[in-house]
């Protein structure tokens, strides 16, 4: 926690100075407080005067973090790995077999019908030959960057629990999200702009809502803060809307000032740290409101790369038909402004493609027709996420900055009857990239269906997907605690593997 | 915890010069039972012995049987507070003192906010501070605890802790309309100040433990109060393991929530192995789990009144056993009909079932982008007969507008043949593809057969019907009559060349299913005449003296019926019950509401399970047995009751600690205990143990009102204390103020916020009760609905109520209220998080409702008249309890001058002073 963020509320501090004591009273008191304050203390960060310094950059001796930022790309519906990254040879051989798994399967939908080929063609890219899906095939490009992940298993086939585990590691509600434990345990790299934002699919949000990225119980400050690139307001109440017509510049300024004299005087000999800290968020608040606007502001951005992320420059009235061209104005709009965010130190941020399942579906949960709704889709992030790594990677970003891309749960090998897959929670994909992850290679398979893993003894979870990005950004995922109602919280609550694989 | 963590922490301690000062911190104790589990070797020679968790089960502090200690004496006083007795001893022991008392115009500002949630106006604190009356301040105290806002206030600190929340979480997040009920019932018991063991029972088993009663049964919406999964329990039935994950979570909720908010205990600890530091046993949680074993969340209905209630009760009892005679007069009467009356009901069940599937739209063709594609149906009547006619009948669909001759074909022919695949001895019937036939309406089409034989009847559309965009074939139903007019396609196998397939409404089965639009499906000449065949056959089956008794029995439940009818309609209200449902959701009501079964789960896994378990609750309290004795085929609400029983027993300590902890935390912003939710060897412990136990005992025996709790709180000198620091000896001594030497200033809730900024701004709309205001609008409310709050008019008056009124999502919390630190309805919040952050600023200085509310303050503040100077005064001591200073008063009144009051209104909504109450 860098005390200098703006993002960084003042914790609750009835007294001057932040004794160790307190400091580990108000984080819970847990035995997570302590190893974090540790941490910080080694750092000098506890004292109000320290520099806002990168705490990931020695956070744990003799520790060396490779990544300082992450990126999640979250398909929500859950997205088909067997018609995109997971090639199925089996399936194309058996298209239209009475599907046969072997063992009693329990569908979400009881959606079992003949085994169905990929729908689309694959071809191997890149050095490492890796078989994509032809809407993904703009990833190609950054195959030998990529690291694959086949073997993923859920718990649930149920959208909001499968979600709230991804997001959060938990899967019922009132647990923190990925970015609120990465926010609580570095802190912010600037003082302009949250720790942790999120992007959520212009039409509306996935499955459980802004509970993805809540807090829940770790300080507020840690919350993702939502962006509407779109809206007057990107960020809730930026800045005063029709409501505050009676505000101008000039009463802007003088109201603030007044109030920060008034303030001050007040806060004069009340020995209360928290007087001072909300005195200074006001000044914080006005600094983000310069530094939001500008983030978003693509305008300036060169037309060649306007095009690498499919963005229009001046966007088109869209068709009411879902289609790639669309899709990929809006994601590659998201990506283009996560690096902007990223290069301006936001530390995490979050990207959803698709929302909930109303009708007509804009999601990834293709029961009725993979070909209408993950064409488009698929093409769309994959435009803009290709163009993203190779952004980060000529910016020298990518190096330090974790890719995850990933989704609640896979889809059945063998089709519901027409022309749709049914849930697969027992297998499913997961791809990261950069920040110290070995590209171009592939750790854990799945079975010739792509129906479970192929080694079912040694599956990979979110807890260790989630230990391994924690892993890269120097963290030691057991030790990343936070005590609440009686017990030691941490996001991957009792499991977790570092998947060494996965390292360069 | 790993291992390595435990001795990597204790590492970190031994360097740690914080643990040597706070020898007697709760966190080395921790530690050093941490290493006890592991250890027996590793000794710490820290501060206070604690225990391990194979140690006697009261020997933690929290399980100790509870008895008033004696009053300390206090240092050289007599008729001291009790209160302060205890502190001051503990202060003395520190060599600290108490701060002196605040003035009278903080004091009314800190007791208004900590009783009732809302600033005093200008006249109340004049009336205050000007008061003789040596009493003043308890006069002043017994009136806001009489105040109907008290309860309003203390029910938002009770709604944190039980999670209550009004819409169902998880996916879709569908809302709860009828939620609001328990919030009105938490209020109300505040209000009138019930004793808080009944509080309790009436909230785990009031159905029970006092039937036929309002309060008894609106305050299940506690068990109620947290998320459901619905699509878990309504889409996944519970032969899944899905629908029993969602079940067990669903369970598991109810648990957590009666023993963290009765008992401050984490039994959640205990789900998937013992509780590793409580003595909270893995069995002992699923028997917890067994008490609520046979209840769900649902909407229920139920007759506030408690004389329309029992005269309900008395005409359904009445009601029931008039059908028992006529069912037995009934049996006796079918018994003689024999097997013919057999044959008729089962051809009336069919007819019926006909009328049942109205729903059943039809045959529907998948949905081509153009129209000129050829799409067939067609019926097998299983050997081939003479035909007479055929018959086409058309659809009725709403989509896009469309309605009636919904999808029939624009150009089609009508074939018979004997092959199957109509490759041979095919005979055109009707040739309709020349022209465009025009849109039917319902108007049946009828082909000529001519007698011709056949046993394959086919419909071939050529050109699609239109319907957005895009093009179907659809019909409701295909008749085929033979020579003798019977319809031979009834109920036969329809294939067909594509089918869209989505039951109920369209699938091939439909289309001859004998039902179509426009049929009259009650007065079908069929189903009259079987009806009348029924009647005759019963009617010889009888003597005259019972079709006599039978007349009289059904004149006498038609008068049941009527009074029933006269009754006012019933209420509904979302609580836990047995419930009786259709679909994936049945509950338990169609078993009578048996439990379902219970059994330990190895590793909390729901297919890993072990021996099963009864009802009962923790092992760990002294003196009460851990395990219901109930008889053999028990209500499932003797469970509850016997829950409930335990929970205020007066020899279970945990609840007169957890609730006398709780007040005092909200008196003064830190509990006795700093963790409300835990009492357990995780949570911390007591400050003032001897205090704790004096309040908790004093409690129990008395008359357990809160109102009395919170008296004796507010009237102790503690309590009365200066919130300032400033006080550079104690503020060394203790910079937490742990030990209580002054108050602590505290920062305004979310709540109390929003409605002091309503208050100034004279906008507060005081109506008490019923539905929540909704401020925000509703996109795509059929699936999942979108909770626009950007979109929300804040001038609305309707959501100008007082926050506790507030409707409560919880997937998209309102976002206003949740960057001011407002409790997440997902979680059981013991205490709110309080930080400062831009964002907050951000939301104070520009969200719509306190912009509009700053301007409402401004046209408030002017219509008073008078100079500006006093306009800014009045403002200032509307919104701070003061008048500004003479240093103030000039800038103050500069920025009224020359931006406006509505800028002057929004910097004080703005100040510190404003968000904090000292």
């Amino acid at each position: 926690m860098t005390p200098h963020s703006p993002f960084h509320r003042a914790p609750l501090q009835p007294a001057t100075g932040l004794s160790r004591r307190e400091f580990l009273w108000q984080s819970g008191g847990g035995l997570g407080g302590v190893a974090l304050a540790s941490l910080l203390g080694g750092q000098g960060l506890l004292s109000t005067q320290a520099n806002p310094v990168d705490a990931s950059a020695s956070a744990f001796p003799g520790f060396r973090p490779k990544a300082k930022r992450v990126i999640q790309l979250f398909m929500a519906g859950a997205a088909s790995h067997i018609d995109l990254f997971d090639y199925k040879p089996e399936l194309v051989k058996r298209h239209g077999e009475k599907s046969d798994f072997g063992e009693h399967v329990e569908a979400f939908q009881d959606g079992l019908g003949p085994w169905m080929r990929p729908v689309w063609d694959f071809k191997p890219y890149g050095q490492c030959g890796k078989l994509l899906g032809e809407p993904v095939a703009d990833l190609g490009r950054v195959a030998d960057q990529m690291a694959f992940v086949h073997n993923l298993v859920g718990k649930t086939g149920v959208h909001s629990q499968a979600t709230y585990l991804q997001a959060t590691g938990f899967q019922l509600p009132g647990f923190p999200g990925m970015g609120s434990w990465v926010s609580y345990g570095l802190g912010s790299l600037n003082d302009n702009l949250p720790a942790f934002v999120v992007l959520p699919d212009h039409r509306g949000f996935a499955s459980n809502g802004p509970k993805n990225w809540d807090s829940a119980f770790l300080p507020g400050q840690h919350s993702g803060t939502t962006l509407f690139p779109g809206r007057p307001n990107p960020i809730s109440d930026l800045f005063p809307g029709p409501a505050g017509s009676f505000i101008t510049p000039q009463s802007e300024a003088a109201t603030r000032e007044l109030m920060s004299r008034l303030n001050r005087e007040h806060a004069v000999h009340e020995g209360d740290a928290r007087l001072d800290a909300r005195i200074r968020s006001y000044e914080l608040a006005a600094r983000l409101q310069l530094a939001a606007p500008e983030a978003l502001d693509l305008s300036k951005e060169p037309d060649y790369l306007l095009d690498l992320y499919g963005v229009r420059r001046n966007p088109p009235t869209w068709p009411s038909e879902i289609n790639a061209e669309e899709e990929m104005d809006h994601f590659g709009r998201k990506c283009l402004v996560a690096r902007r965010l990223i290069e301006r130190g936001v530390r995490f941020v979050q990207i959803w493609s698709g929302n909930d399942n109303s009708f007509p579906r804009r999601n990834w949960d293709s029961h009725e027709d993979i070909r209408r709704d993950h064409g488009p889709l698929a093409r769309g992030f994959a435009r803009g996420a290709a163009a993203l790594i190779e952004d980060l990677q000529q910016r020298g970003l990518l190096e330090d900055t974790i890719l995850l891309w990933t989704t609640e749960f896979g889809r059945m090998p063998s089709s519901q009857g027409g022309k749709g897959r049914d849930h697969n929670p027992y297998c499913f994909t997961n791809w990261l990239c950069g920040g110290g992850v070995r590209g171009g290679v592939t750790v854990g398979e799945s079975d010739p269906w792509g129906y479970k893993p192929l080694d079912r003894n040694h599956p990979t979870t979110v807890y260790d997907i989630h230990a391994t990005i924690l892993h890269l950004l120097g963290i030691d995922h057991t030790k990343l605690t936070f005590r609440h109602n009686g017990v030691d919280r941490r996001l991957t609550d009792v499991h977790g593997e570092i998947l060494t694989g996965l390292l360069a | 915890m790993a291992l390595r963590d435990v001795f990597a922490i204790v590492d970190g301690q031994a360097h740690s010069t914080a643990v040597n000062a706070f020898p007697a911190s709760p966190r080395s104790s921790r530690i050093q039972l941490a290493l006890a589990v592991l250890s027996a070797v590793v000794t710490l020679a820290v501060g206070m012995a604690a225990t391990a968790p194979g140690a006697a089960p009261d020997s933690w502090w929290s399980l100790r049987p509870l008895s008033a200690p004696a009053l300390p004496i206090a240092a050289g006083k007599s008729g001291s507070h009790p209160v302060d007795a205890f502190l001051q001893k503990t202060l003395a022991e520190k060599g600290l003192k108490p701060s002196p008392e605040a003035d009278r115009r903080t004091l009314i500002r800190r007791l208004y906010f900590d009783l009732i949630g809302l600033p005093p106006s200008p006249e109340d604190i004049a009336a205050f501070v000007q008061d003789p009356d040596p009493k003043a301040y308890e006069k002043l105290v017994d009136r806001l605890l009489e105040s109907p806002r008290h309860g309003e206030r203390w029910a938002r600190h009770w709604l944190d802790v039980v999670h209550y929340g009004e819409t169902h979480g998880y996916d879709k997040d569908q809302p709860r309309p009828n939620a609001w009920p328990y919030r009105d019932y938490v209020i109300r018991s505040l209000n009138e100040d019930k004793p808080y063991s009944r509080f309790i029972q009436e909230q785990v088993a009031g159905d029970v433990l006092f039937p036929g009663t309002r309060d008894g049964f609106e305050a299940l919406g506690f068990i109620a109060a947290g998320p459901w999964d619905l699509i878990g329990h309504a889409e996944v039935p519970e032969s899944k393991l899905d629908g029993q994950v969602a079940r067990h979570l669903d369970r598991d909720d109810m648990v957590v929530n009666t023993l963290q908010t009765f008992n401050s205990l984490t039994v959640q600890c205990a789900q998937c192995h013992n509780h590793k530091f409580d003595p909270i046993s893995q069995e002992d949680y699923y028997s917890l789990q067994a008490v609520f074993a046979a209840v769900d969340k649902a909407d229920q209905k139920y007759d506030p009144d408690p004389e329309v209630a029992r005269t309900r009760r008395e005409l359904e009892a009445r009601r029931s056993s008039l059908l028992g005679r006529r069912k037995d007069l009934d049996a006796a009467i079918d018994q003689r009909a024999g097997t013919r009356l057999k044959d008729l009901d089962d051809a009336i069940a069919a007819e019926e079932r006909l009328a049942a599937a109205k729903d059943a739209m039809g045959y529907h063709s998948a949905i081509e982008p153009k129209p000129n594609v050829t799409k067939w149906v067609q019926v097998d009547l299983g050997q081939t007969q003479p035909l007479r006619e055929v018959v086409l009948r058309p659809c009725e669909d709403d989509f896009n507008g469309i309605g009636k001759g919904f999808g029939f074909p624009v150009r089609f022919r009508v074939e018979v043949s004997d092959d199957p695949e109509f490759k041979t001895g095919v005979t055109v019937l009707g040739d309709f593809t020349d022209a465009k036939f025009p849109n039917p309406k319902l108007t049946p089409k009828i082909v000529s057969a001519g007698d011709r034989a056949a046993r394959h009847v086919r419909v071939t559309a050529v050109e699609l019907a239109p319907r957005q965009d895009d093009y179907i074939f659809a019909l409701a139903e295909l008749e085929v009559h033979g020579a003798d007019g019977r319809n031979l396609a009834l109920r036969r196998p329809v294939t067909a060349l594509d089918s869209i397939e989505a039951p109920v409404r369209w699938q091939k089965p439909n289309l001859t299913d004998g039902g179509y639009p426009g049929l009259d499906f009650v007065n079908r000449p069929e189903l009259v005449s079987l009806k009348l065949q029924r009647i005759e056959l019963r009617n010889v089956s009888s003597t005259a003296e019972e079709r006599e008794t039978l007349a009289r029995l059904d004149r006498d439940l038609g008068a049941v019926e009527e009074a029933r009818r006269g009754l006012p309609s019933q209420s509904v209200a979302y609580v836990a019950a047995v419930y009786q449902g259709g679909g994936a959701f049945t509950g338990t009501g169609a078993k009578g509401g048996r439990p379902r079964t219970v059994r330990v789960l190895a590793r909390g896994n729901i297919q890993k399970p072990g021996t099963e378990v009864g009802p009962g609750t923790l092992g760990c309290v002294p003196d009460l047995p851990a395990r219901f004795s109930l008889p053999e085929g028990h209500a499932e609400s003797a469970r509850r009751a016997a829950l409930a029983r335990w929970l205020t027993d007066p020899k279970n300590p945990l609840t007169w600690r957890s609730i006398v902890n709780r007040v005092w935390q909200y008196h003064f912003g830190r509990g006795l205990v700093d963790s409300p939710n835990d009492f357990g060897r995780m949570g911390e412990l007591p400050s003032h143990p001897e205090l704790l136990d004096w309040l908790a005992a004093t409690f129990r025996d008395g008359s357990q009102s809160l109102k009395d709790l919170h008296r004796l709180i507010v009237t102790s000198h503690a309590y009365r204390q200066v919130a300032s620091a400033d006080n550079p000896d104690a503020t060394a001594r203790d910079a937490d103020n742990r030990w209580v030497w002054r108050q602590n200033r505290r920062k305004l809730e979310a709540e109390a916020i929003r409605d002091a900024t309503l208050a100034v701004a004279g906008r507060l709309d005081l109506r008490m009760g019923g539905p929540s205001y909704r401020d925000f609008v509703v996109e795509k409310p059929e699936h999942s609905p979108h909770y626009e709050y950007h979109l929300h008019d804040p001038r609305d008056p309707s959501t100008h109520r007082r926050s506790i009124y507030r409707f409560i999502v919880r997937s998209q919390p309102q976002p206003f209220m949740t960057v001011l630190d407002c409790a997440d309805p997902s979680m059981q919040v013991a205490k709110r998080n309080e930080g400062v952050s831009p964002l907050q600023a951000l939301a104070l200085l520009n969200n719509p409702l306190m912009l509009t509310m700053a301007s409402e303050f401004a046209t408030r503040i002017d219509a008073q008249g008078g100079d500006l100077e006093s306009k800014v005064r009045t403002a200032h001591l509307e919104a701070l309890g003061r008048a500004p200073t003479a240093e103030e008063l000039p800038a103050l009144t500069a920025l009224a001058a020359r931006h406006g009051l509505p800028n002057l209104c929004r910097a004080l909504l703005n100040l510190n002073e404003f968000a904090f109450v000292d």
